[in-house]
């Protein structure tokens, strides 16, 4: 257990002096900050084009946003998490076991009292700590700013909400660390091992909801998940591969959770499609073999 | 120039040697002919609904005969483009990333420089490399797709489309020979290799994928499932004369989408192949005449990309010795 600590503490520091993960950082942490305002810029602005509408007497429709909940202003941050932070966490985890490696530290490491599943996991709970501040920190400034937009703290139950959305965020974030360190495990150049879970996470996030809803790349770019096609060599298609569609998964449990009314079905199997994906990084990364971390770097 | 053609056909060498890249290319060449057969048996899809629902007319003893779906071929190449523009670009960081990588990490700089080689020799001949493997690449992308649009969605082509194709071909080959020279260039100017990974990766995310997302998250119409416009049963002209009292929003949300490289890749693409449908079956010269801001943006920020790349891969610069 102390191993464990130790290891988590070193991941944190090491963190900490890290360049990429800290650039990807700022990035992201910038995207949610300002996504409040982008949703309460265009939000306003579709009201301000219902009511023209109106007053013009060219529509008698009620306005698409009068009861909408003030977590609609934050649904762009799913999109920034499915992009900026998996590509974040995917390098984070690489750079956390390609760093031992590259330094050839590892050696100096595992001649301690040290078992490698204690080593992976120390890391893992580093990196997860690190992750948690993130996302509690910026889980603060979208409580915030929403509040400010709405002119009035956000309701209880909304708050709830929104801490629920961030910590289904930090198990997803967490399957795509997983993926990144054993990456950079696995990999034998430190470009192979970056551009592998990219790949991976590429055919996640595009190829898979494209194949199941035959949703164009760009528009998965939503942060609402794509509409299947109901019968059909689609509707076949999209049971095989929706549970591997982990962000689409993501998509969905998060406008469940955040109330937003465009998105439907049941969060339990979106939840489980999650969970499942950082339970199966978990166990492949802790069942790494002694003489695999230990692997030489070709270049 | 001689010195120039040496160094652009080892690295044509290099390139084919490397199992790494030809993975990457293929994993690309795979996706785009994927997205063309999901758009075509989502064309199938309409085309039977269709067929169903003529049935039922003429069973329920209806004269109605409604329009067919129309096949346009090349809009089945929409998502093959959208993956050229995102993964494409990634991929094309890494090649770029990669030419000047592989000498720091092996040294082979001093080597090279040991030789009487001119001043321009090493970055024209990268340059050159990955000009010509482009070029191959893309023709074996876009003749994939071709082929896979003619056999799974039947369609033939004529002449004019087959100018449309070639034209798509070349936009899609400076866009990305633009992000291979900007991570070349990058990787010589920065002393650690590590930084220039950071731009490049930092400058893909931010003009692929955050700068369009944005623009489109923008826009009033895309705020409702279907469109706002149709939701609230507003006729064309009416939505264009109620948008213009939004002119500064709309601004706001084009100058944001314009000033991602990635979208007048896409804008001048979608028209030319006909996918934007105010351009479909348009005249070339009406394309042209819609879109050449888009076309010319794309070529100067690609000659842009090539000149930094000439510009900051010095032996001065390459030679620098890493903190």
């Amino acid at each position: 257990m102390t191993a464990v600590l130790t290891m988590a503490r070193q991941e944190l520091v090491a963190l900490r002096r890290e360049r990429l993960p800290l650039v990807l950082l700022i990035v992201f942490v910038v995207m949610v900050s300002v996504s409040s305002l982008i949703g309460w810029l265009t939000n306003t602005t579709v009201s301000n084009v219902w009511q023209k509408t109106v007053q013009a007497g060219l529509t008698q429709a009620p306005n698409p946003f009068a009861d909408v909940s003030p977590l609609y202003y934050a649904r762009n941050t799913v999109i920034y998490l499915v992009l900026i932070g998996a590509l974040m966490a995917i390098v984070v985890g690489v750079t956390s076991t390609m760093r031992d490696r590259k330094a050839r530290t590892i050696d100096l490491v595992l001649s301690r009292p040290i078992r490698v599943p204690a080593y992976l996991l120390g890391k893992l709970a580093g990196i997860g700590a690190w992750l948690a501040m993130i996302l509690a920190a910026v889980a603060v400034i979208s409580w915030a700013s929403i509040s400010i937009i709405a002119s009035g703290p956000l309701a209880a139950g909304d708050s709830l909400r929104l801490a629920g959305f961030y910590a289904v965020a930090w198990v997803l974030l967490l399957a795509f660390v997983a993926l990144g360190m054993l990456s950079g495990i696995y990999a034998s150049r430190e470009t192979t091992a970056l551009l592998v879970p990219i790949s991976i996470w590429s055919i996640v996030a595009f190829v898979l909801p494209q194949i199941g809803t035959s949703a164009n790349p760009v528009s998965l770019l939503n942060p609402v998940p794509s509409v299947k096609i109901p019968g059909g060599a689609f509707d076949t298609l999209n049971t095989v591969v929706s549970p591997l569609s982990v962000t689409e998964q993501f998509k969905t449990a998060s406008g469940l959770i955040m109330a937003n009314p465009e998105v439907t079905g049941s969060l339990a199997p979106s939840l489980f499609v999650i969970v499942l994906a950082f339970a199966v990084g978990a166990i492949a990364l802790l069942a790494t073999k002694r003489d695999r971390i230990r692997g030489a770097l070709r270049d | 120039m001689t010195s120039a053609l040496v160094i652009a056909r080892k690295e044509l060498l290099d390139l084919r040697r490397n199992r790494f890249l030809l993975a990457i290319l293929g994993f690309v060449l795979v996706a785009v002919v994927i997205s063309v057969v999901v758009s075509a048996t989502q064309f199938g899809a309409k085309l039977d609904a269709y067929i169903a629902y003529v049935d039922a007319l003429r069973a329920a003893g209806s004269a109605t005969n409604p329009a067919a779906p129309q096949l346009f071929p090349l809009q089945l190449l929409r998502g093959s483009i959208e993956y050229l523009e995102i993964l494409g670009a990634l991929f094309a960081i890494v090649m770029g990333y990669g030419m000047i990588a592989k000498e720091k990490q092996r040294a082979t700089l001093q080597l090279i420089y040991s030789r009487p080689i001119g001043r321009y020799s090493l970055p024209a001949g990268k340059l050159l490399a990955l000009a010509v493997a482009w070029l191959i690449a893309v023709a074996v992308i876009f003749g994939a797709v071709t082929a896979t649009v003619a056999i799974v969605g039947h369609a033939q082509f004529a002449f004019i489309d087959a100018q449309r194709l070639i034209i798509a071909a070349a936009t899609a080959w400076g866009y990305l020979l633009l992000w291979s020279a900007l991570a070349l260039g990058l990787a010589s100017t920065t002393k650690r290799l590590s930084t220039a990974l950071i731009i490049a990766l930092v400058l893909w995310l931010t003009v692929v994928l955050i700068l369009p997302q944005i623009g489109d998250t923008m826009d009033p119409d895309n705020q409702v499932p279907g469109g706002l416009f149709k939701s609230l049963a507003i006729a064309k002209p009416d939505e264009k004369a109620v948008l213009a009292n939004f002119a500064g929003f709309d601004t706001v949300r084009n100058g944001l989408e314009v000033s991602s490289i990635t979208k007048h890749y896409e804008r001048f693409t979608f028209a030319v192949l006909g996918i934007k449908d105010q351009y479909n079956q348009q005249p070339l010269a009406a394309v042209w005449t819609g879109t050449w801001n888009n076309a010319i943006a794309l070529w100067l920020a690609a000659f842009a990309a090539l000149g930094f790349a000439i510009l900051t891969t010095t032996r001065t610069k390459l030679l620098r010795r890493t903190s």
